[in-house]
């Protein structure tokens, strides 16, 4: 089964509503009418049901006894095969379509969330947990899935058949309809009560079952621990208490159904029976005929059973729209938008920038950067020196516009950065971060990643001999086809990170960041990042983060930073030429070097 | 990599194993009085429900047909008295097979900790946490179900079916033929229909976990994602993997909406054909009113036992399969254990000695090859060298977490193999590179060392650690709570602590992995002077990284493919100008970079 395409694309922005069913009606767009109709559904197969239970009546009192022919005994017999095909066919009919509204609207949910979450901003992903958006995207939407797949129907199926039995029972006798659903408000109540309840104790157990899956999880990622102080037998005290408690708390929870279940049978069961002898002697009395009786009691288990479970229906109801709200939540959240600019340049840009007195704040009153200004042509390297916090990772986040300068103006060939789309700018943009994020795909996959086209396995070997990494890969197990992560490999800082620089050289990028990319990587390699760092850097506008002199050294322009600030600037020989924090750094390594002399001196002594 | 264990979540027997079935059951076996007990309630509270239908067909024959009021009263009485001992069965059996359930399930979960406790690290390498989670969680779960809820359902509905048949033989047995006759059938289908729909919802679970992951990978690489404009291949990607969610939540729910009908659909061609019969019948008297009633009850409510037997069948499959992977966790024999007589020792300070020892995780990857050593008692060791060199196997096979594949171990004279292993962990004191801390306060931590410890102890134990200081500044001191893995602390304040629960252990070897990673000067300084303190007279072993550490022990070893590659004081292997030179000088350079905060001194006036 598939769904129309603009049902699926529906905004779940239109969907947002302050009162909670009536957002989880808009929920439902495109799929209103069938749900309409599976509720409908439900009310002729209720009908069919009961039906039933009238041509019994019929037959028990017209036909039975009377020595009416073969031909129209079959005919009755047809009758109710022929109710049941009704009650039947509408039954699945009602579950199937509950079933394609519930699991449309969740996939329709799950595919807009994902996209909407993957779009929302910087600042939003800096704010919000990681566990917290999956739980919402997958708990949450299942909670919806099954508030219109059992619960929003079973509750209809309830009331349906409630009213349905009962208007047939009021045509047959409306003061035997009435005593037979005196219990039932006693019942509903008590079920929502009991279910409230239940649901707290269930939760009580649970919280205990998380508690011993800590206990075992931190047992077993501690077992040196454990072994080392060879506390086994304290272990094995603590789960125990633990795991004793879990016992109690399932036998409290089951004590509340042992009490629940048995004194509701005999709440229904009383009810049943008062209105089986009520019936009864009516009957005898010839109030009414004996097939009605027997159509009674029938239909009158479809009035009381069902109710039982009322409550816990409603329980479970209140659960789905409090999880209606926490999807809401992130629905409301704006996007970023990737290809809304007023300036769309033909082919690749060139890649001189200025920066003119720039500021920018991820929140007011506290700046980032702070009045930032330099110009970079075309081809050049760009050093930012300074410590943790300096801003340099701020400043090059500007520039695929991550976030949005808040003062001053950045132009990119001549044009402001905002009227650029972002789509547009991060297509052109390579970034080498100290240690990159690889996805749990094979090593082919994470150097072709975002390339945006495809690519033969020549360009993807030529890409990682560039960046010293293709005989690593080649002594994997499955080479380039090798897994990366949990199920596969492990792989180094370095490794990682000659990974982005192959990636890099297939997106070929007008503009490179290197952020941190030169340090504090296994020095066995070291030599080989660099040089692949060389080749990818020449012809395209570098930026190079680092805190050591060595990393900076052959930039054309340094820009030495502290608190947001351009502290001092120049290149190499003209930072040395000058008084400045620059030249003190570099004499400070110069005097390591010396100490280090002096230390391997005196300890050869 | 090839796994000795399969670690498929999805994997589950489809031929009834019945060894494994009955191995199940008796796990139920000490609690066999509530087992009985239970399914005498049950099997009475389901005969109960067939009796209750031949009670209806008395009132209607005996009472309304034969317009017998005092009759009426009577079944009605009897009746009545029924349901009240229906309802105390109801309350014994919930109660008595859950709690059965939960028993088991703790019975079987204890059980498997306290065996994991005496596995070997071995096991623990080669199996993912993950994996013995689900173990000890879900399949457990599944066990307890089979012997409660699973038994039951299933004696419920044969007693069920059973005494509906009773009853229908004695009020006619020519009709009851034609209910046997679609009984198989009924069975049948609902048993395929359930097989079905269990695989599907299966694989809806699947795909659930897929869904999650992808989810999970999507938001914590989301900067990259965003950086590369992966997003439109990312979303066709997702859409593709949440339209098999959606066609297998859709093929589930299908199954599950045609099921009913279908089993309501066949039992109505019976009551047709009893309606047919009954006609008939009635003519001769073959049959009462209060007859063809009953049976057309039986008829239609026979299908909800049909559909619980089916429904176990189906689950106890599954629960079969979960009993595999629990026993075969259960079955797991330690690599490394006591030997018949190995001797129970209060002490194993004196010599350690290595002899021609060899040493592999997998067999033809060598780790170690032929490595000998002899560490005299208190002398204080630094083994250095590149990652996956040795160094940690070394420290591994001296704990006797693992033992050598071949060569031998001498601690204090002896092979090592002939002491208990309780002799030789309690005499350990070790602090990891990344220190494991469980959740619970500072104290319990510390006092992890030793669990008779007093507070006094323990507060000493910190003290001589320099641990003391953060803690009293935490806002519940001692009381403090770490967190899960001890997430609450900084990486320092955790080897701190670690630091000072070995100290409490006092032990014969102290055995030291130093973090690779920084920490603040202050807190360096302190785990300086703690380790000192530790190693000062008692035989040592640091994984060392900082050049304080290497340079204060009495020996240095630098470790590479699995040997020795240089052995010596740090002066002598200066002079040599081998690895360790270059080693130490690089070491050199990146520590007083750090120490001297290069740019944190940048303090100038902007340009």
């Amino acid at each position: 089964m598939t769904i129309s395409s603009d049902v699926a694309t529906f905004d779940l922005k239109q969907a947002l509503a302050p009162n909670r069913l009536q957002g989880l009606w808009k929920m439902m767009t495109g799929f209103r009418l069938i749900y309409v109709m599976a509720t409908l559904s439900l009310g002729i197969a209720a009908i069919s049901k009961t039906a039933t239970y009238l041509l019994l009546r019929y037959f028990i009192d017209k036909v039975l006894g009377t020595n009416a022919p073969l031909s129209k005994l079959i005919l009755v017999g047809l009758g109710f095969v022929g109710l049941a095909l009704l009650e039947s066919g509408f039954t699945f009919l009602s579950g199937w379509l509950a079933a394609k509204t519930a699991e449309g609207t969740a996939l329709r949910m799950r595919n807009y969330l994902y996209d909407h979450i993957q779009r929302l901003s910087f600042s939003y992903h800096d704010k919000i947990q990681t566990g917290e958006l999956i739980q919402r995207a997958t708990s949450d939407v299942e909670a919806v899935r099954r508030f219109f797949a059992d619960q929003a129907i079973g509750l209809g199926r309830i009331v349906v058949l409630f009213i349905v039995n009962f208007i047939a029972i009021a045509k047959l006798n409306w003061s035997l309809a009435w005593r037979s659903v005196l219990v039932v408000p006693v019942l509903v109540i008590i079920s929502y009560f009991f279910f409230g309840k239940v649901s707290k104790r269930y939760q009580a157990y649970q919280e205990q079952e998380a508690r011993l899956s800590t206990t075992l999880q931190e047992n077993l990622s501690g077992v040196r621990v454990v072994k080392a102080f060879a506390r086994q037998d304290f272990e094995r005290q603590k789960f125990e208490e633990d795991n004793w408690e879990k016992f109690l708390r399932g036998r409290h929870l089951l004590f509340m159904h042992s009490l629940y279940w048995p004194s509701s049978d005999i709440l229904a069961g009383a009810q049943m029976l008062g209105g089986f002898v009520l019936g009864a002697i009516m009957a005898i009395r010839g109030e009414i005929t004996v097939g009605t009786y027997m159509a009674y009691s029938g239909m009158v288990i479809w009035i009381i059973w069902p109710m039982r479970n009322l409550g816990r229906l409603i329980v479970q109801m209140s659960t789905g729209l409090v999880s209606y709200n926490r999807v809401a939540e992130i629905v409301k959240e704006e996007r970023e938008a990737l290809d809304v600019g007023d300036y769309q340049p033909q082919g690749p840009y060139r890649g001189e920038i200025v920066f003119d007195h720039v500021s920018f704040a991820y929140e007011e009153g506290q700046p980032v950067l702070d009045d930032i200004s330099f110009h970079c042509l075309p081809g050049q390297s760009v050093a930012l020196l300074g410590s943790t916090g300096s801003g340099k990772t701020s400043l090059v986040n500007l520039l695929p516009r991550f976030y949005d300068y808040t003062a001053g103006s950045i132009t990119l060939d001549g044009v402001e950065l905002k009227r650029y789309p972002r789509q547009y700018l991060r297509s052109q943009i390579g970034i080498v971060e100290q240690e990159p994020f690889l996805f749990s795909r094979t090593i082919r996959e994470n150097i072709a990643y975002g390339v945006g086209r495809r690519i033969s396995d020549e360009e993807v070997f030529a890409a990682a001999r560039a960046a010293a990494i293709h005989d690593v890969i080649l002594s994997f197990p499955d080479g380039y086809n090798t897994l990366v992560g949990e199920r596969g490999v492990t792989l180094s800082g370095g490794q990682k990170q000659r990974i982005a620089i192959a990636r890099a050289l297939l997106r070929d990028p007008r503009i490179l960041i290197l952020d941190d990319a030169t340090s504090s990587v296994d020095p066995e390699t070291e030599g080989d990042i660099r040089a692949a760092l060389r080749r990818l850097m020449a012809g395209r506008t570098t930026f190079i983060i680092a805190h050591r002199i060595q990393s900076v050294m052959n930039a054309d322009q340094i820009l030495v930073m502290d608190k947001g600030r351009i502290i001092q600037r120049g290149d190499h020989a003209s930072l040395m030429a000058e008084a400045g924090p620059y030249r003190r750094i570099y004499e400070m390594q110069a005097r390591i070097e010396e100490e280090l002399a002096d230390e391997l001196e005196s300890s050869v002594d | 990599m090839t796994d000795p264990i399969e670690f498929n979540e999805e994997e589950f027997t489809t031929q009834f194993n019945g060894r494994t079935f009955m191995r199940i059951l008796a796990q139920a076996k000490p609690h066999w009085r509530t087992v009985v007990a239970f399914l005498i309630a049950i099997a009475l509270v389901s005969f109960l429900d067939s009796y209750f239908t031949f009670l209806s067909k008395r009132m209607i024959d005996e009472g309304i047909v034969a317009r017998n009021q005092a009759a009426l009263l009577r079944i009605a009485t009897q009746y009545g008295a029924l349901i009240l001992l229906q309802s105390g069965a109801v309350f014994g059996f919930i109660y008595a097979a859950g709690v059965l359930g939960e028993r088991v399930q703790y019975d079987v979960r204890k059980k498997l900790f306290n065996h994991l406790q005496d596995l070997s690290f071995a096991y623990f390498d080669r199996t993912p946490i993950g994996w013995i989670m689900s173990r000890l969680t879900s399949d457990v779960e599944r066990l307890g179900w089979l012997v409660s809820w699973g038994l039951l359902d299933m004696v419920w509905g044969l007693a069920n079916i059973l005494s509906a048949i009773y009853f229908m033989t004695i009020i006619n047995w020519r009709m009851a033929l034609i209910v046997f006759m679609a009984l198989p059938i009924l069975l049948m289908v609902a048993v395929q229909f359930k097989k079905r729909i269990l695989v599907q919802f299966r694989l809806v679970r699947k795909l659930n976990s897929k869904i999650t992951g992808s989810y999970n990978e999507n938001i914590t690489g989301v900067r990259v994602v965003k950086a590369l404009g992966r997003e439109p291949q990312n979303l066709n990607e997702f859409i593709d993997l949440s339209d098999d969610r959606y066609q297998a939540g859709y093929r589930a729910a299908m199954l599950s909406a045609l099921f009913l009908p279908v089993v309501q659909l066949i039992s109505a061609l019976a009551i047709g054909s009893i309606v047919v019969a009954g006609g008939l019948q009635a003519r001769y008297g073959g049959i009462t009113v209060g007859g063809i009633q009953a049976f057309i009850s039986y008829v239609t409510f026979m299908m909800w036992p049909i559909q619980d037997i089916a429904r176990v069948y189906a689950e106890t499959q599954h629960a079969i399969a979960s009993g595999e992977r629990v026993f075969s966790l259960m079955d797991a024999v330690p690599e490394v254990h006591d030997r018949p007589q190995a001797a129970s020792v209060d002490s194993i300070r004196g010599d350690i000695i290595f002899e021609h020892v060899d040493f592999y995780y997998e067999e033809n990857k060598p780790v170690l090859q032929d490595f000998s050593l002899h560490v005299r008692e208190g002398e204080t060791i630094a083994l250095v060298g590149p990652t996956g060199g040795g160094k940690s196997t070394i420290i591994n096979l001296l704990c006797r977490f693992y033992e050598p594949c071949k060569g031998v171990i001498r601690i204090a004279g002896r092979d090592y193999t002939q002491l208990s292993l309780h002799s030789i962990h309690s005499r350990l004191g070790i602090v990891l590179q990344s220190p494991h801390l469980f959740s619970g306060t500072i104290r319990e931590n510390i006092r992890y060392g030793r669990l008779d410890a007093s507070d006094a102890d323990v507060e000493a134990a910190a003290r001589l650690t320099g641990a003391h200081e953060f803690i009293i500044h935490l806002q519940h001191g001692y009381d403090e709570e770490v967190g899960e893995g001890g997430v609450l602390l900084s990486v320092g304040q955790k080897q701190l602590v670690s630091l000072a629960r070995a100290v409490l252990a006092d032990p014969d070897i102290f055995i030291m992995d130093e973090a690779t990673s920084s920490v603040d000067t202050i807190t360096e300084a302190l785990i300086q002077q703690g380790m000192e303190r530790m190693m000062r007279d008692r035989t040592s072993f640091v994984v060392a990284h900082r050049l304080s550490t290497i340079k204060r022990a009495d020996r240095i070893i630098v470790i590479e493919d699995g040997r020795i590659k240089e052995m010596g004081s740090h002066a002598e292997l200066i002079r040599q100008k081998g690895h360790y030179y270059r080693l130490y000088t690089r070491q050199f350079r990146r520590e007083r970079t750090q120490t001297l905060d290069l740019l944190g001194e940048t303090t100038a006036a902007p340009v």
